[in-house]
């Protein structure tokens, strides 16, 4: 990394209550979607989109979890609604 | 207004029963290739594309200099571990809404937090459902005469996309509406 991104890197860093704030709604968020889950339709399904809907579980990442089942985000989203994982903003 | 279309938005917002409402709203909507790519599902790929038809949306210019500013902005967020990771679709939306100086109406989380530290970025105005709806209440595209009437919208919306909203925000939205309201 040249020394102009590193030195752009730290300007950007969030501050200390920013990242405790984000972890604290991160940690609401996954309670929720845990707690709403269809875990039935979860387990019945083939692995790689199995293990994507857990993933989106736990982190809410769409793109990621898209990418673990190897669909786009609008596929994986369709499972989403059908897993019953709300969308949390 | 001009408005900028993630792919998380656009899924969702394509499911909503009032989802042509969002064309009082703005002269004129981006969307990036790359997002169009991502959608794959009858419903969003009908309303992107008679959205496109119409004329209301459009294809965005991407060019080098926006090609630069990506690899720049991927730099600073991704050789940072404490920010959380976003992928090359979510940059390229907030890329172009800042050059457009346009809203972006985004559901990714990501997003939302870069707009709360980055410095350049801190300006950029960025909508999910809940404030889009909020907005077409200011327009006069929803018309009501309590927040009760606001909050139908906004459960009808969670239902069709299966969606919550934060009650923290949702309460936040329902005082400056209850002002508005009061005018």
């Amino acid at each position: 990394m040249s020394q102009e991104i590193e030195d752009l890197v730290k300007k950007i860093t969030p501050c200390k209550e920013l990242l405790r704030k984000w972890i604290l709604e991160d940690e609401e968020a996954r309670e929720i979607r845990r707690r709403y889950a269809n875990w039935e339709f979860i387990k019945n399904q083939p692995p790689k989109v199995r293990l994507a809907l857990t993933y989106l579980i736990e982190s809410g990442d769409l793109y990621k979890a898209a990418k673990i089942a190897d669909l786009t985000i609008d596929e994986l989203n369709e499972l989403r609604i059908k897993a019953k994982i709300p969308n949390i903003t | 207004m001009i408005g900028v279309i993630d792919a998380c938005f656009i899924i969702d917002w394509s499911r909503y029963r009032h989802r042509d409402l969002i064309k009082g709203l703005f002269d004129i909507l981006y969307i990036h290739e790359e997002i169009l790519a991502q959608l794959r599902s009858e419903i969003s790929i009908s309303f992107t594309s008679r959205l496109l038809a119409e004329g209301k949306l459009r294809l965005y210019p991407w060019t080098q200099s926006d090609e630069d500013e990506f690899l720049l902005l991927r730099s600073e967020i991704i050789a940072n571990p404490r920010i959380p990771s976003l992928e090359r679709p979510d940059l390229l939306c907030l890329i172009i809404a800042r050059r457009a100086n346009a809203i972006l109406l985004s559901e990714n989380i990501g997003i939302h937090r870069v707009i709360e530290f980055h410095p350049r970025y801190r300006n950029v105005k960025v909508w999910t459902a809940l404030e889009t709806l909020e907005h077409l209440v200011y327009r006069g595209l929803i018309t009501l005469s309590s927040e009760e009437e606001f909050m139908r919208f906004v459960r009808e919306y969670e239902q069709d996309t299966n969606h919550i909203f934060r009650k923290r925000r949702i309460e936040t939205c329902l005082k400056r509406l209850r002002t508005w309201l009061r005018r």
